[in-house]
Formats: C-alpha cells, sequence, structure tokens
C-alpha cells in the first residue's frame, strides 16, 4: 500500500511482545477488521512513531499500537487474532 | 489475545546475560560476535534477538540483531554492522572486546524463519547488504542438516569489500549462489553489477509456480523492490518473507 521507506515488518515487535502474549506474535494471523485481508503480524508493516503502530498490509488500516513507558506495554489492537492455543510444552 | 500470567511471563521475557567469546572482522564495516549465552534455549534459522545495553549512568538502548548461526552450533552470532551516525552499532564494531557482557532476549519471530524440516519446496533466498545475515543462518542450518532442498542465493552487496562471509558463499551441491556488485566490481568480473530487477531474478530463481519458499532481507527500499519484482514474476506473495531492516541497512 504505502512505499515508504522507513517501515519495518512485525518481526521487529517479538521482543517486546514476547512479554505480552504466550503466543509468537510473528506467527499470530490477523483478519483485518477493514478490508478482510488475513496476513501472519510478521508480514505486516511497522511504524515507529509514538510509540510502535502496525499496520494492515494490504490497506494500511491500524492493526496494533505499543507504547513502552515506565517498564509496562501499553498495547491497543483491531481486527481478529488468530491465536493458537498454547499447549502444555508451549 | 490472553495476556500471560505474570509467571509465565517472567519466563518468558527472560533478558539473559550474554558472554562475548569471540569477535571476527568480516568486512571493515562489520564484526561477528560469537556469544556464550547460559541456558539459551536455542532458534529456529532467521530468528533474531533484542540486546540491551546500559551505560554506567543507567542509560539503555535496546536494538534487535539477527542471529548468523546455524541452531546447531554451541554458540550465538550475530554479524553486525556499522550504522552512520548509530548510536549502538560503533559499540559492536569498534569497542566490543571478548569478555564483555550485555543483555540479550530472544530468540524472537517466528515467521521469517526456515527448517530444514519444513518440506522439500526449494528455497530462494534474496539479501541486501547485512540481510544476508539472517539467510546465512538458513545456509548454515542447510549444511548442517545436510539438506538437499535446491536452494538459491542471491546477494546484493555494493562491492566485494562490503560481502559478508565471502569464502563461505561457494556453490555445493543443490546449493547456487549469485552474486551482484552494485557500485564496484572486482578486476574482471563479468557477473551482474546492477540492482536486482526482472531479468537477473529470471536467470537465478526457481519457477515462480515451483512452490519455492522466498525470503528477502535488507534495507526497506531494496525489499520493497525485490518483493515487487517477485509478485510480477508471479511468485504468490503467501510464499514471499520479507524482514526489513528500515531506511539505513541497520537498525543504528
Amino acid at each position: 500500500m504505502s512505499d515508504d521507506a522507513d517501515h519495518q515488518d512485525g518481526n521487529a515487535l517479538a521482543g517486546l511482545l514476547s512479554g505480552v502474549f504466550a503466543a509468537d506474535i510473528t506467527t499470530v494471523v490477523r483478519r483485518c477488521a477493514f478490508c478482510g485481508d488475513a496476513s501472519p503480524l510478521g508480514a505486516h508493516r511497522l511504524y515507529r512513531a509514538a510509540g510502535l503502530v502496525l499496520r494492515c498490509p494490504s490497506c494500511s488500516d491500524v492493526a496494533l499500537r505499543a507504547v513502552e513507558r515506565d517498564g509496562s506495554v501499553s498495547v491497543t489492537w483491531a481486527g481478529v487474532f488468530e491465536v493458537p492455543t498454547p499447549t502444555a510444552s508451549a | 489475545m490472553p495476556p500471560l500470567s505474570s509467571e509465565r511471563a517472567a519466563r518468558r521475557v527472560l533478558w539473559r546475560e550474554a558472554v562475548v567469546r569471540d569477535v571476527v572482522v568480516e568486512t571493515p564495516r562489520a564484526r561477528t560476535l560469537a556469544l556464550d549465552v547460559p541456558d539459551w534455549p536455542g532458534h529456529r534459522a532467521g530468528q533474531h534477538l533484542d540486546v540491551r545495553l546500559t551505560a554506567e549512568d543507567g542509560y539503555q538502548a535496546e536494538r534487535s540483531y539477527s542471529i548468523a548461526s546455524a541452531p546447531e552450533l554451541d554458540r550465538v552470532e550475530l554479524t553486525i554492522e556499522l550504522v552512520d551516525d548509530g548510536e549502538v552499532s560503533p559499540y559492536f564494531v569498534e569497542v566490543v572486546e571478548p569478555g564483555d557482557v550485555f543483555e540479550v532476549r530472544g530468540p524472537v519471530g517466528g515467521h521469517f524463519t526456515w527448517s530444514a524440516d519444513s518440506g522439500p519446496e526449494p528455497l530462494l533466498l534474496i539479501a541486501g547488504g547485512s540481510g544476508l545475515v539472517p539467510l546465512m543462518a538458513m545456509v548454515r542450518h542447510r549444511a548442517a542438516r545436510a539438506s538437499t532442498v535446491p536452494t538459491t542465493l542471491l546477494v546484493s552487496a555494493r562491492s566485494p569489500e562490503d560481502l559478508l562471509y565471502a569464502d563461505e558463499l561457494v556453490d555445493a551441491p543443490a546449493l547456487s549462489i549469485a552474486r551482484t556488485y552494485t557500485r564496484t566490481q572486482p578486476p574482471g568480473w563479468t557477473g551482474f553489477a546492477r540492482r536486482v530487477n526482472h531479468d537477473m531474478l529470471r536467470a537465478v530463481a526457481p519457477a515462480p509456480d515451483s512452490g519455492a519458499r522466498v525470503f528477502v532481507c535488507g534495507p526497506t527500499p531494496f525489499v520493497e523492490l525485490v518483493t515487487g519484482l517477485l509478485v510480477d514474476l508471479g511468485f504468490p506473495p503467501r510464499t514471499i518473507h520479507a524482514e526489513r531492516f528500515g531506511p539505513t541497512g541497520g537498525t543504528s
């Protein structure tokens, strides 16, 4: 969608969000509430703005925002996230 | 997405101390750091880790770096390239010595990974500059497992002096390595001497309908260019995995 040169991929969020979610977020598939596209978060586009903003690779809808401050992470997200059910060995 | 219980979260978000065991000069601007990480849980080829440096005054800086070593190796290797005006990379490229200690968190990221157990589909790896690092982990893992998956590695570097792992980039059975030097070529060079384009991909890549798994890594403009070319040629977007470093080719 956008072709600016400064974004990265959702892969780069994995470390920060490993403290928030049990699943490896880069392989979690998100279905976009706006355009319906289903893509792994690792294939979403990551922008560093006021916090980290993850956008749908298809329509640029904001999928997730994460702001790290004072030892905590505030996360807001939009869309449907298919999270694998944790197993005993996870 | 259910948050973790605090006990489980504490297990996962582990910052571990890493001790630098060895430092290897790769190019004038890049070093490989071999790390001992006690209780390292193992990684998959293509994953990265986060590094945290803490200054004496308590100031902290975090960066993400791709893991260069195969999972089969008994240490974790990072190859770090100097980023102009960077805050962190000069320490790793110009200052760090064996015995130094810093914190790492990881490995993280399961999307940009390949395993010898992933299946028999061909592998197409395309690197821009230090984007070669996580792809080299895949090549090394493939070799360590004696995988016969047909593999093509295309590396774009500005000059021979900038090429990482030059001595290791040799063809092997079912492994084909192509280079393009975009600015400066060695004397007598008859290979590619331009940015990646359609013709180059047609010449080196497996057929778009071969089911190949494709991994592209490098600075964001490079990845944007290459993934666009691949889609033009008919590679299904779902088979293309991308890792963009941002505008500068590194995360400083």
